[in-house]
């Protein structure tokens, strides 16, 4: 698929002498599943905001479908699902989300159809349930995520812009989450969503982008980052008990350019000319009982550690990534 | 505009479906009245049932006028102090404490005067009045006591006085004491007319109420739902509802969905009210009637003019747009309930302004300050269909209020909207005038 359903071309805002986002450009095509990956206060939120015609830049554009995101009809085709969620809390489940469908120019009948076959996917409607009547303060906040995410959904969007949408949700709401991202994709839908968590990412998405105080640092197609930052990698994981054994070898950085340790399971960036089979003889011979020993492609935590590294964190920046 | 319907139509509904709205419009009209309507009656039943009587009189005229006075005070018979609704023929004539009268040589009535005075701060008499020589000559007398204030006894008091020296009048001039009784007892009853142009007048005392309910209603209508307006965009601000509005819709069309919608609650809560008035002023009577209760007399709604109607409809909208803007930049500014009261005030005391110039305006409607006040876009909303009750305004005066209102409005919507704009995803600290100055500049 070449056709691209976002393409941001040179994006800045500043916030007085603070600048949210630089120069940022990235393509997405349609049929994506897109990550845009950062620590918090990178700028991934000011980017959202910018894409959905939210915050205006400062320099740049941004085509959406095809279509400056000025125009308001391109944002009826997108879905919007905020990192701070909230609804009105006084208001029936079913009003908000027929009062959502209709902002999105959805007619009423087909709305209230649309929030039944959703309601019940869901199952918030049930047999003996039906808790499109209840208000929304009465609802559990697992139940609120739902109907909030029904919302995003139910004007079935062309492309589905997701800011943070694990954070906050509970095991069983994160993977029908999931489920609906591979279903959104399944059915030829776009999905852009942010995050900071890396194991989500490399398990959804089929392009990402790591940006860090505002700037890009990567982007590409998941493969196409590992294979360009596939050095010489190790996975280790070790028997219970054996983590002390191995410190002096992990730490000899003759060999060893860097460890991320997780206690029972490593992953050992080696020295280029460093030679695997040497490691794991040194490993055996330190009396470590090796359970897994694999040659392997970084993780995007990896890369995004060695990219980004501790630094990119800015300090005393808002919550907003 | 369909998204602009569609926030409209929320607004609209959420409100008019909440039980805070059915409660106002149905008890709204009742605590109105009871405000506006009883403090009046109360005076009124006050000074009608009031009785001067066993008060301290010190006559030092020399003419048995004290006596006189004292005897009037006692006769007086408490006819008008029966209120229409208690029945027919119920004439109270409750026996009064006659006062006592002492009569004084002149060279001791300081000496008297301070006696009675201490016996007023015994609480032996409520007051003492003094009669002497310039009584007779000036026709001033002086009273003190407890219940100077009270103007509806002071008011029988003066009359009672001013009986008693036309009937010794009357006396020397050699007319039969039983006749003067009869010549001197009459009451007048002075109803007043307003003129305009056209030579068409009312009651100028039913004006006079009309004018305080019109402003007062104004200006209880825009708090209310300016107000009203502020609590639902900081309730879109902290639930971050706005976020995904904002999504969908641009936040001018939000602003303006929401202070249309919520301007269309008030009007619709007036229409229930004025519809019910004008029925109640209509069948009332015949209502009062089935009842059993006598006709209410000299009670005729007055007469609404085209003009003053449509100004008053006008006046609201502009003034509810100037003030809900504020107030919805305010909502927009802060980040919780708490602050929200405080950041208020400003725009609050701005309309507060109106309501306190209410009576002098009232009593003067033509003066400069009346004027001035109905031309300044923030008090006109109130004051100039305050004026218009009152008074004929000079055209001229009213398409210039009504401009410099309408300008206000747009400078006012347009600063909103960019302060609204920004606020909304703010979160923290409240802006400082600067930085507010900074956001209008760079939205």
């Amino acid at each position: 698929m070449t056709e691209t359903a976002l393409d941001i071309r040179g994006i800045t805002k500043r916030y007085g002498d603070f600048t949210a986002v630089r120069s940022l450009s990235l393509a997405v095509p349609k049929g994506a599943v897109y990550g845009l990956l950062g620590p918090n206060g990178a700028g991934k939120t000011t980017s959202i905001r910018m894409i959905l015609n939210i915050i205006a830049p400062d320099e740049g554009t941004i085509t959406l479908l095809g279509l400056p995101n000025t125009d308001q009809s391109v944002l009826d085709r997108i879905g919007y699902l905020p990192e701070e969620r909230g609804l009105y809390k006084k208001m029936q489940v079913r009003r908000v989300l027929r009062f959502l469908a209709q902002l999105k120019g959805l007619g009423a009948k087909e709305a209230d159809r649309r929030i039944d076959e959703w309601m019940e996917r869901f199952s918030l409607k049930t047999a003996d349930k039906d808790w499109g009547l209840a208000k929304i303060d009465e609802l559990s906040r697992g139940m609120q995520q739902k109907v909030q995410f029904i919302g995003t959904l139910l004007h079935d969007p062309e492309l589905v812009i997701l800011d943070e949408p694990f954070s906050g949700l509970d095991p069983i709401n994160a993977q029908a989450l999931k489920d609906t991202v591979v279903d959104l994709k399944k059915r030829g839908k776009t999905v852009i969503f942010s995050t900071h968590l890396m194991d989500n990412a490399e398990r959804l998405c089929d392009s990402v982008c790591i940006i860090a105080r505002g700037e890009k640092v990567l982007d590409g197609t998941v493969a196409g980052v590992k294979q360009e930052h596939g050095g010489n990698n190790v996975a280790l994981a070790l028997a219970e008990g054996g983590a002390d054994l191995v410190h002096r070898v992990l730490s000899d950085h003759k060999m060893v350019e860097r460890v991320d340790d997780s206690n029972r399971f490593f992953e050992i960036s080696l020295q280029k000319d460093a030679d695997p089979q040497a490691l794991l003889r040194r490993l055996i011979e330190a009396g470590a009982k090796v359970q897994r020993f694999e040659l392997v492609q970084p993780s995007l935590h990896q890369i995004f550690l060695e990219k980004v590294g501790a630094t990119g964190v800015e300090v005393g920046m808002s919550g907003h990534g | 505009m369909d998204k602009l319907w569609v926030v409209i139509k929320r607004e609209y509904l959420e409100r008019v479906r909440s039980k805070w709205f059915i409660f106002t419009t149905i008890f709204g009209p009742v605590f109105f009245a009871a405000i506006t309507i009883l403090p009046g009656y109360m005076t009124v039943k006050g000074m009608k049932n009031s009785r001067v009587s066993s008060i301290r009189i010190l006559d030092a005229t020399g003419t048995g006028l004290g006596h006189r006075v004292a005897a009037r005070l006692a006769s007086r018979k408490d006819t008008a102090a029966v209120s229409p609704l208690q029945g027919r023929g119920a004439q109270a004539t409750t026996e009064a404490i006659p006062s006592e009268v002492e009569d004084i040589n002149p060279p001791r009535l300081a000496m008297a005067e301070s006696v009675a005075t201490k016996a007023v701060i015994d609480k032996i008499n409520p007051g003492y009045l003094v009669l002497d020589s310039a009584t007779l000559t000036k026709g001033t007398a002086r009273y003190a006591g407890r219940n100077a204030s009270a103007v509806g006894q002071m008011e029988l008091m003066q009359e009672a006085i001013r009986q008693s020296m036309i009937a010794s009048r009357l006396e020397g001039a050699g007319i039969k004491s039983e006749r003067i009784d009869s010549l001197i007892r009459m009451k007048v009853d002075l109803s007043t007319v307003r003129l305009d142009e056209r030579g068409r007048g009312e009651s100028g005392i039913v004006n006079f109420i009309f004018g305080f309910i019109v402003a007062f209603m104004l200006y209880m209508m825009i708090m209310l739902y300016g107000q009203n307006v502020m609590r639902g965009v900081l309730e879109e601000k902290m639930t971050r509802v706005a976020e995904v509005v904002m999504a969908s819709v641009k936040p001018d069309i939000l602003l303006a969905g929401k202070i249309l919608g919520v301007g269309a609650v008030g009007l619709t809560q007036q229409i229930v009210w004025f519809g019910s008035a004008a029925a109640f002023i209509t069948y009332g009577a015949v209502m009062a009637k089935a009842m059993g209760i006598p006709e209410m007399k000299n009670f005729t709604f007055p007469t609404v003019s085209p003009l003053l109607f449509v100004s008053l409809f006008l006046f609201f909208v502009l003034g509810y747009i100037l003030y809900s803007s504020m107030f919805a930049a305010v909502g927009a500014m802060v980040g919780s309930q708490e602050e929200v009261q405080q950041a208020a005030q400003p725009v609050v005391l701005l309309l507060i302004a109106s309501i306190i110039f209410i009576q002098p305006i009232l009593l003067n409607p033509s003066s400069t300050l009346a004027v001035a006040m109905s031309v300044i876009p923030f008090t006109a909303p109130v004051i100039m269909p305050l004026r218009m009750t009152a008074i004929q305004v000079p055209p001229l005066e009213l398409i210039g209020s009504l401009v410099g209102l309408g300008l206000t409005c747009w400078l006012a919507i347009w600063a909103a909207a960019r302060i609204y704009r920004i606020g909304l995803l703010m979160t923290g600290k409240r802006p400082n005038l600067k930085e507010l100055v900074r956001w209008i500049k760079y939205a």
